[in-house]
């Protein structure tokens, strides 16, 4: 309803629609490039393509939410195909997504300096997955969705969801295991 | 349950819940294998820093810079769009107007002549009913003089003569035909040209006599012709 008042030009519905959406998508990015100036980029071009072409959503076929993430995921796997590994760890700062881990009343700082790592190797190491991977983790770990909207969304079944999740767990492990095995090291080494 | 299958289910075991079997395996498999119990304890760690992290961006949007674009866009492309529905409908509105007066035209156009063609064929048929009237009355010829030979009455009948040279036509009402036999070498004497060789052939002449008793022009009639041996 939103989607046919805004092709007719009705800019409040337009409005309402970006409103509604542009959330979990711009996370979705975000989460999936590391990148706060690529997310923006991407969630601009995804209601670009709402705006210029409302037909190529077909109701049909799934609900414009699931058709909107589909098209974010096609903007983000061209950003990645352009710009493979161009992400640090500093960018978050950039993004101005400065962490906020809420200070506990038993958290020292150097409790909390540990945890903002950790945190950053996590990211780091989320953003070096693989990108299939990689969305199975931003959507159902980052995002808590279930299996089956996931599914919906990368527009596959269950079973590979399950697959993909396995395999970018296993990743994760190890690339974790190896970046804190790193500084151990070199500890031991001094 | 073997590590291989821990490591493929195992993993799931907040998942796989509501599979008590695959979960009772999992927790047995856990208690009897320390290299898998650490590798559940990193994963939970693990996924606890993913929720946090998932928790910290949470909130994330995009920034309002792109609504104001995106809307800009919009506007600019609505407004766009209207502008060329507007003359699109406005060039199909002038050419309909112009086919409109064209039409129009081309039927006045038409009727005008048709009105101007019946009025010349008025004129016409009217002009041919008084050409009539008149071949009529040099038709209806009545002898006036005897002495004069055959004298025709007409009122017209012009047409066919020709004038004779310094003459003026004269008014069909004051004009007589008279019908006279001569020879072709009194029509020289009329200022008409004469071929000699047949300068002593007898001919029938239709004269046009005006008023003052002098021929104006000469008709020379079909049927008349007349040779003298």
């Amino acid at each position: 309803m939103l989607l046919k008042r805004s092709a007719k030009g009705d800019e409040s519905a337009f409005t309402e629609l970006y409103r509604r959406h542009q959330a979990p998508l711009y996370r979705f990015a975000l989460r999936m490039t590391g990148n706060s100036w690529a997310a923006e980029e991407i969630v601009q071009d995804v209601f670009m393509t709402l705006v210029r072409e409302p037909k190529k959503y077909d109701s049909e076929r799934g609900t414009l939410g699931a058709f909107l993430y589909g098209v974010a995921r096609n903007r983000v796997m061209k950003h990645l195909e352009r710009a493979p590994r161009d992400v640090s760890l500093d960018e978050r700062g950039d993004a101005g997504q400065e962490a906020h881990v809420e200070l506990q009343e038993q958290m020292t700082p150097a409790r909390w300096a540990e945890l903002r790592e950790r945190r950053d190797q996590v990211h780091a190491a989320v953003v070096e997955l693989p990108p299939e991977f990689r969305e199975a983790i931003v959507l159902c770990e980052l995002e808590e969705m279930s299996y089956d909207e996931a599914a919906r969304i990368l527009d596959c079944p269950v079973g590979t969801i399950r697959s993909r999740l396995h395999r970018g767990r296993a990743l994760l492990l190890a690339k974790l295991e190896m970046l804190r095995e790193v500084p151990k090291r070199a500890k031991v080494g001094r | 349950m073997t590590c291989e299958e821990f490591a493929t289910a195992g993993l799931d075991l907040g998942e796989a819940e509501e599979d008590g079997l695959l979960q009772r395996a999992a927790r047995e498999h856990l208690r009897g294998c320390p290299h898998c119990a650490a590798l559940h304890e990193n994963w939970l760690a693990l996924r606890e820093d993913l929720r946090a992290l998932g928790a910290e961006t949470a909130e994330a949007e995009t920034p309002s810079r792109v609504e104001m674009r995106l809307r800009q866009e919009f506007r600019t492309r609505h407004k766009t769009v209207k502008r060329q529905r507007v003359a699109v409908i406005g060039g199909w509105s002038l050419a309909a107007a112009a086919a409109l007066f064209c039409a129009f035209t081309f039927v006045n156009w038409r009727i005008q002549k048709g009105g101007s063609g019946v009025q010349r064929r008025g004129t016409a048929v009217e002009s041919a009913a008084s050409q009539e009237r008149s071949s009529q009355l040099s038709k209806g010829i009545t002898p006036v003089g005897s002495e004069l030979g055959d004298v025709l009455v007409t009122s017209s009948a012009s047409g066919d003569f020709t004038l004779l040279p310094g003459s003026m036509p004269p008014a069909p009402e004051d004009a007589t035909v008279v019908r006279v036999q001569m020879q072709r070498a009194a029509l020289g004497a009329l200022g008409l040209t004469v071929n000699e060789e047949h300068a002593g052939d007898w001919i029938q002449v239709d004269l046009l006599v005006g008023d003052d008793g002098l021929p104006q022009a000469v008709r020379l009639p079909q049927v008349s012709t007349q040779s003298t041996d």
